[in-house]
């Protein structure tokens, strides 16, 4: 296709056209007189909010919505800006400005106030859970009364704080302020349940439980039970403790770890361990197979101790008897007796030396059974020779010298 | 083509679908692969387009395996389930498999009749049996049979050159190569190269007339000739190679497999592992073993000669570790990726054609005429009486393998472990699965919540894991120390992976989690017991990943599919277009080079006869050798080890047959002593080694001393038992150790001790528990804490208390900082504590910073397993101060403390002495905790030792403990500033809680030794109760 004149011609005109319509639409506004119809500036939360414009209706505006729970952007075809009730239903204060094409007409605030005449909520927090009792340590108590859109009501509205303790029931007066109304509850000097509830006008809140615990143990007093008081290494001595209380009175709580320490003659230290139940401590140990004496002392680390129980035990047995065979290579010890010459139960340990040339070759160890232990030296593996025993039981030891194996 | 059905096909499929179609049902689920590919295809069900998976790792790509199996198992789950997708894609392998090699022995034999018995003998060939019921490795069946069904149509597009056959054979080998990625790759090399070689070879034949008249000059000729062809199919199936599975090889160069490699049995040598030999030799030849001498000799003849050379290869190949041949081909590299069990797999399919060759020609052809005029008429029938016998031993003991050495855990039921996670928000955490096997894939494929494990290796990301051969922590105890070092790392840092529970279908790893913290929720109705650890955070609504581009996700989720769709297009559609028509078609041109089964050769019968017995006398000796390596009793140090194997294998009435009969013990006596007999030697340990040394012997008698090696989840246990022996008829025996005569105090006794509950979620709601029911957590109090350097690591070692009125489980974590505030490292305490403390009860602790083991590939691993080591983390600097953050949290369980040191001496070497269970409850493993402190009385080290044996209540158990060298201990700091309890300084804690610390008690509560660097030490005990009754 040729361009003739008659195409350029066309399109200058067109370009006209455009750019002088373009002209057109660009011309500014006259500025557009607005006025706020609308006089009321508070509103309550939940109630119905329009906002009422007197202005030129052919042009269209919008509503910029500004709150703390974030902006929006609302149209209307009227005047009237209906503000959503997600804004309407805030506490707070709500900024609305008016914009044409960018152009900000009109900027106002109203403030919506928490909905006083509806039924009132309280949102109540109670931390710790549980505290020591002695009046030093506490727990918070913290009271958040709203209305039925969870706005806080208003500062200097009264409310109750409650709590029961023991045979005591108490009551506060409080105010909100900044929203909320809080109160620290010191411990008690009673361990116990400590039940709290709050009150605003006639809306009660639910229950709350705060655990008092006892403080910390004083020293305590250790006691010990036997059967008797012989060094069998049979029956178990049984330690127990007055009931543990703090320097309150409290028995202390469940479970508290006491550790015994035992010093035996050696000076060596044994332990055991118990938990408290109702304050009382119970450890066991064993009786020892030797005659022994023990110091005992009892803690609860780094806060209280027993004074120091000592309890002896006597030895069952001053000898017993040993039989070698013919041939030296059995050895049978026993009977091995207790304190009234009864047989002593099995697993008394019996332990058997072997030296020759005064040099230990050999310890063979054996419970007994029915009284007696049975040491059979084999003739493969100790040759025929001279040997020298030492036979250890129950604390006592006996020497078998020069012994000659067959 | 020839309109009458092959009726040797029909049967084949009719027999095979229905064979393997209703024994998949019994088998699949217990193999080693099947669970993970339903897995996969679960995932893509999910989330086609979306190859990110949060379900393993913490996060991985499936683009690192092809997806067309996945994906079809997926579409399929869309009409009956996961599982119906899963048999379903197992019955259709089965019959492309069956018609596969079908097609492959046609263009190989060029015998309808042939390739009949070929399809027959397929269906009961041990390899593929092993690899479908055994293996579980459909994308491989799948892919070498597409491979198989392509050889047809290359073979004719090199021959005729028909424009339709190359686009026959491409569009198969996208469908090979878009369901496993090395069949097409090794495929080229293995069967496409030796059928290139088996064209020209035809091709030269028609110049030449005869295969006997091809010189080299022919088929050089002939080669040239066919070279547009063959490079025109070459490049065609590499562009289709690369482009089918493009996101494969591009996430392949992205992340390259870095990893440690992981042992397999195929790279063993056989010889010296026999159950890897059997399983990856024996059981894939199956009866091809006995065909050996005639498959080569078929194999080399001229037609078949790329043929033999690519068997023969393969053949070598396949025998792993046994030879150092396989190694030296492949190069130390891929030796140690590739699993070669698949080049016997190939092997021996390869060689199937020639099978069925074998099978007509025994059946119905010239060598059953040959032995009938020559042996008889009898001789054949029991020879066949034999080879039938054969398949059908191997067939019924290559199916059976998994009943009588299950591969896998019994079956769990998943539902309960289901319902767990769904409840409470359970899937808020990561999980861990321990000894289930495979069977984790198919709880991941049902459960939304993630784990931190996984199961498959290629894919796993974590330094932890990718740095050992770990295939995953789940079977860790079967890999030694890097195995178990793994998983305590998980275990002791659990807050790292936000792993909180831990479904344990193992008791071996019961003592590990206990003694890293973790504590017992309960036990499902399944049998799972299900582990928690307190104190670790939920994970984040938002995971990181690593996301690729959308073309790679629209390749990676349309191509395969549409290469399936394509493929069926072109070849199925086209059979059936073809056979409506009903119109006479010539045979495929490879029909006319088939040979004429006439005059079998003599001496290959002599070979195969002197084979097959030469074969029968290798098994017969095989047997024989298992058989004299259980003699037990002709030496005392046989006996010796044959009982401690049976112990260690709990035949206790096979342990009691090597007692001396003289010694008056009765079989219920000696079950009865072992059965009360618990603890970590007894109940959670694997014999490692044994030494016997006899220290006497004399024609009847002998003397001996044990010294045993055990391995258990928490130490290696060293420990010596003098045992006598005695002759008798020629046999050795054991005279029975002396056991504990002893008798507890009292028959029935009591005891009041405070137990607890904690109800968790007071109302019955499936909201978030309510703030009132969080109970407050424990104070703790750090008594003292201080960074100690012996020989040159790092550790911190403290006291804490819980100086709460509550029961309390403790974590404690340490930073490590240089001089500049710079961290260096942190780690949690393991084992050196006692995680449940009691209101007031103190415990000693130490803290390791552990490393990540070898991570360089450089450094040396250890050779044997030792639980008790770690690796220290490199500090970039001299670690100066510290920080510690403690946590307690209400505990309720594990609170058991009535063991206690009822007798006790004091050298300065060490200690001996006597504990006592004053309680009501078995300890299973007593931990002793010792600290030592200085002259000062001020704690420089902790140190922990386990006792092999428990402690049934009121009984006694001696213990022996020797102390360490702490000449070496050098205090670097001890400030108290940065503790951190509970998010609330230690200090304040200190001030408030108890004030006026009586810190003069410790003097009457340590035991004062001349130690090498220490003046005093404590014992405390730590229990754990197996029976959670």
């Amino acid at each position: 296709m040729r361009i003739g004149k008659i195409h350029i011609i066309l399109i200058s005109i067109s370009i006209f056209c455009c750019i002088g319509f373009t002209m057109i639409f660009n011309m500014p506004n006259s500025p557009t007189k607005v006025r706020l119809k609308t006089t009321q500036k508070t509103y309550e939360a939940g109630d119905n909010i329009i906002i009422d414009f007197e202005r030129d209706t052919t042009l269209a505006a919008q509503l910029f919505l500004k709150s703390s729970y974030g902006s929006t952007m609302i149209t209307s075809s009227t005047g009237e800006f209906v503000v959503p009730d997600y804004f309407s239903r805030k506490k707070g204060r709500l900024d609305y400005y008016l914009v044409q094409e960018g152009e900000c007409l009109y900027q106002g605030v109203i403030d919506i106030e928490a909905k006083s005449k509806t039924k009132i909520q309280l949102e109540t927090y109670v931390g710790p859970p549980s505290i020591v009792a002695g009046g030093e340590d506490y727990t918070m108590h913290v009271v958040v009364p709203s209305d039925i859109y969870d706005n806080p009501i208003a500062d200097s509205t009264k409310i109750w704080l409650k709590h029961q303790f023991l045979g005591l029931e108490k009551e506060y007066e409080e105010v909100t302020k900044d929203l909320i109304s809080w109160k620290n509850i010191f411990s008690y000097s009673k361990k116990g349940k400590l039940l709290i509830s709050s009150q605003i006008a006639e809306i009660h809140s639910k229950e709350f439980t705060v655990e008092i615990y006892p403080s910390l143990a004083q020293n305590f007093k250790i006691y010990s039970f036997r059967e008797h008081e012989y060094a069998d290494g049979n029956q178990v001595t049984t330690f127990t403790s007055d009931v543990i209380k703090d320097s309150f009175g409290n028995i202390v709580s469940d479970g508290t770890m006491v550790n015994f320490v035992i010093k035996n003659s050696e000076g060596s230290l044994l332990t055991t361990q118990g938990t408290t139940v109702n304050g009382i401590v119970t450890a066991k140990l064993l009786h020892p197979d030797h005659a022994d004496s023990w110091e005992i002392s009892a803690f609860i680390d780094g806060i209280a101790e027993s004074e120091i129980l000592e309890i002896t035990f006597d030895g069952v047995l001053d000898d017993f008897e040993v039989s070698f065979d013919m041939y030296q290579r059995e050895i049978v010890v026993g009977p091995l007796t207790s304190f009234m010459g009864q047989i002593i139960p099995d697993g008394a340990i019996v332990k058997l030396e072997i030296y020759t040339n005064n040099e230990l070759i050999e310890t063979k160890v054996k419970t007994s059974f029915e009284g007696r232990v049975k040491f059979v030296l084999e003739e493969g593996f100790y040759p025929d020779g001279e040997y020298d025993f030492r036979i250890k039981s129950m604390g006592i030891a006996k020497w078998f010298k020069n012994r000659v194996l067959q | 083509m020839n309109s009458t059905t092959n009726k040797y096909l029909i049967t084949a499929l009719l027999i095979g679908v229905i064979f393997h179609g209703t024994s998949i049902f019994f088998t699949i689920e217990y193999t080693y692969d099947a669970l993970i590919h339903l897995f996969f295809g679960n995932h893509y069900a999910n989330s086609w387009f979306e190859p990110w998976s949060y379900s393993w790792y913490t996060g991985f790509t499936v683009m690192g395996y092809p997806p067309l199996v996945h994906q079809s198992i997926g579409l399929l789950s869309y009409i009956g389930g996961l599982k119906f997708g899963l048999f379903s894609v197992a019955i259709i392998a089965i019959i492309l498999f069956i018609t596969g090699v079908y097609r492959y022995a046609l263009v190989l034999t060029s015998n309808r009749t042939v390739a009949g018995y070929t399809a027959i003998l397929a269906v009961f060939s041990s390899t593929f049996i092993e690899t479908l019921h055994i293996f579980g490795q459909l994308p491989s069946i799948v892919g070498i049979s597409v491979l198989m069904h392509s050889l047809p149509e290359i073979y004719l597009w090199i021959k005729v050159g028909k424009l339709k056959y190359l686009i026959n054979a491409l569009s198969l080998i996208s469908v090979t190569v878009t369901s496993h990625h090395v069949t097409p790759i090794f495929g080229m090399v293995f069967f496409i190269f030796p059928l290139i070689g088996m064209i020209i070879m035809d091709a030269a034949r028609d110049k030449a007339g005869s295969y006997k008249e091809i010189r080299l000059l022919h088929f050089i000729k002939t080669f040239f000739g066919l070279l547009r062809r063959i490079i025109t199919f070459g490049f065609g199936s590499l562009i289709l190679i690369i482009f089918c599975i493009l996101p494969y090889w591009i996430n392949t160069k992205n992340n390259p497999i870095t990893q440690v490699p992981i042992p397999h049995g195929s790279r063993d040598n056989f010889l010296e592992v026999t159950s890897s030999g059997l399983v990856f030799f024996l059981i894939p030849w199956g009866v091809l073993l006995f065909l050996l001498p005639y498959i080569w000799y078929r194999f080399f003849s001229k037609r078949y000669l790329f043929f033999g050379l690519s068997f023969t290869l393969l053949t070598i190949l396949g025998t792993g570790g046994t030879t150092p041949i396989p190694r030296a081909i492949l190069g130390d590299n891929a030796f140690n990726i590739l699993t070669l069990d698949r080049f016997t797999l190939w092997a021996s399919l390869m060689a199937l054609p020639i099978f069925g060759e074998f099978a007509y020609r025994f059946v119905e052809g010239d060598l059953r005429d040959k032995i009938k005029r020559r042996y008889g008429n009898l001789l054949h029938r029991i020879l066949g009486g034999l080879l039938g016998s054969a398949i059908v031993l191997m067939t019924f003991f290559t199916m059976c393998l998994g009943y009588f050495r299950p591969l896998q855990p019994a079956q769990i039921k998943m539902l309960p472990i289901l319902n767990f996670l769904k409840q409470d928000q359970h899937d808020h955490w990561r999980y861990l699965p321990l000894g289930f096997g495979d069977q984790m894939a198919w709880l991941s494929a049902q459960t939304d919540a993630m784990t931190v494990d996984g199961n498959y290796h290629s894919a796993r990301r974590l330094p932890e894991l990718t740095t050992r051969a770990v295939e995953r922590l789940e079977n860790s105890k079967f890999r030694g120390v890097e195995g178990i070092g793994s998983l305590q790392q998980f275990l002791t840092v659990p807050e790292k992976y936000n792993l909180k529970y831990v479904f344990s279908n193992d008791k071996f790893y019961d003592p590990i989690l206990y003694f890293c913290g973790w504590q017992r929720l309960r036990q499902l109705e399944n049998g799972i017991m299900v582990w928690e650890k307190l104190n670790v955070p939920p994970l984040s609504n938002i995971l990181p990943k690593d996301n690729v581009p959308l073309f790679q996700k629209l390749m990676w989720g349309l191509i395969p599919v549409l290469t399936v769709l394509i493929a069926f297009i072109i070849n199925i559609q086209l059979i059936w277009i073809h056979a409506l028509k009903s119109k006479f078609k010539a045979f495929p041109v490879y029909f006319k080079y088939g040979i004429e089964y006439v005059g079998f050769k003599k001496s290959v019968i002599r070979a195969s006869f002197l084979w097959a017995i030469a074969m029968c006398g290798i098994f017969a000796f095989g047997i024989y050798l298992l058989y004299v390596k259980n003699v037990t009793q002709i030496r005392p140090e046989n006996v010796i080890t044959a009982y401690y194997d049976a112990l260690d294998f709990k035949e206790f009435q096979r342990a009691y047959s090597y007692l001396h009969p003289g010694s008056n013990k009765s079989l219920d006596q000696f079950m009865l002593e072992v059965s009360v007999t618990d603890g970590l030697l007894s109940s959670y340990a694997k014999l490692d080694k044994l030494t016997i040394e006899v220290l006497k012997q004399t024609d009847t008698s002998a003397k001996t001393k044990v010294s045993g090696n055990w391995i258990t989840p928490l130490e290696k246990i060293d420990k010596a038992f003098y045992h006598e022996l005695k002759k008798e008829k020629g046999k050795w025996y054991v005279l029975p150790l002396d056991y504990d005569l002893d008798i507890p105090p009292d028959q029935l006794f009591s005891e009041n001790i405070p137990t607890y509950y904690n109800h968790g979620r007071r109302r019955i709601t499936s909201e978030q528990t309510h703030h009132e029911d969080v109970l407050k957590q424990p104070v703790l109090e750090v008594l003292s804490a201080r960074i100690i350097n012996n020989e040159d690591q790092y550790y911190i070692v403290g006291e804490l208390q819980n100086v709460d009125n509550v029961p309390s489980d403790v974590v404690v974590s340490g930073t490590l900082y240089n001089d500049d505030n710079i961290e260096l490292a942190s780690y949690n305490v393991k084992h050196q504590i006692k995680h449940k403390l009691m209101p007031k009860e103190t415990t000693s602790f130490r803290m390791n910073f552990e490393g990540i083991a070898w991570k360089n590939i450089d450094d040396q691993k250890p050779t044997t397993f030792d639980p008790e080591q770690f690796t220290a983390v490199d500090f970039d600097g001299q670690p100066a101060k510290f920080n510690l953050q403690c946590a307690g949290n209400v505990a309720t369980v594990d609170l058991y403390k009535r063991v206690v040191i009822n007798d006790l001496t004091v050298k300065n070497t060490g200690i001996q002495g006597v504990l006592f269970n004053s309680g009501l409850r078995e300890v299973t493993i007593p931990q002793l905790i010792i600290s030592y402190y200085d002259s000062e009385r001020k704690l420089i080290w902790v140190a922990s030792k386990y006792l092999p044996e428990g402690i049934r209540p009121q009984r006694k158990l001696f213990f022996e403990y020797d102390f360490e060298d702490l000449s070496c201990a050098i205090m670097i700091d001890e400030s108290m500033e940065n503790i951190f309890v509970n998010g609330l300084a230690n200090e304040e804690i200190s001030k408030k809680m108890v004030p006026e610390r009586r810190h003069d008690q410790k003097q009457s509560q340590l035991i004062p030794i001349d130690g090498k660097g220490f003046k005093y030490v404590k014992i405390e005990i730590n229990n754990y109760v197996g029976a959670s009754n």
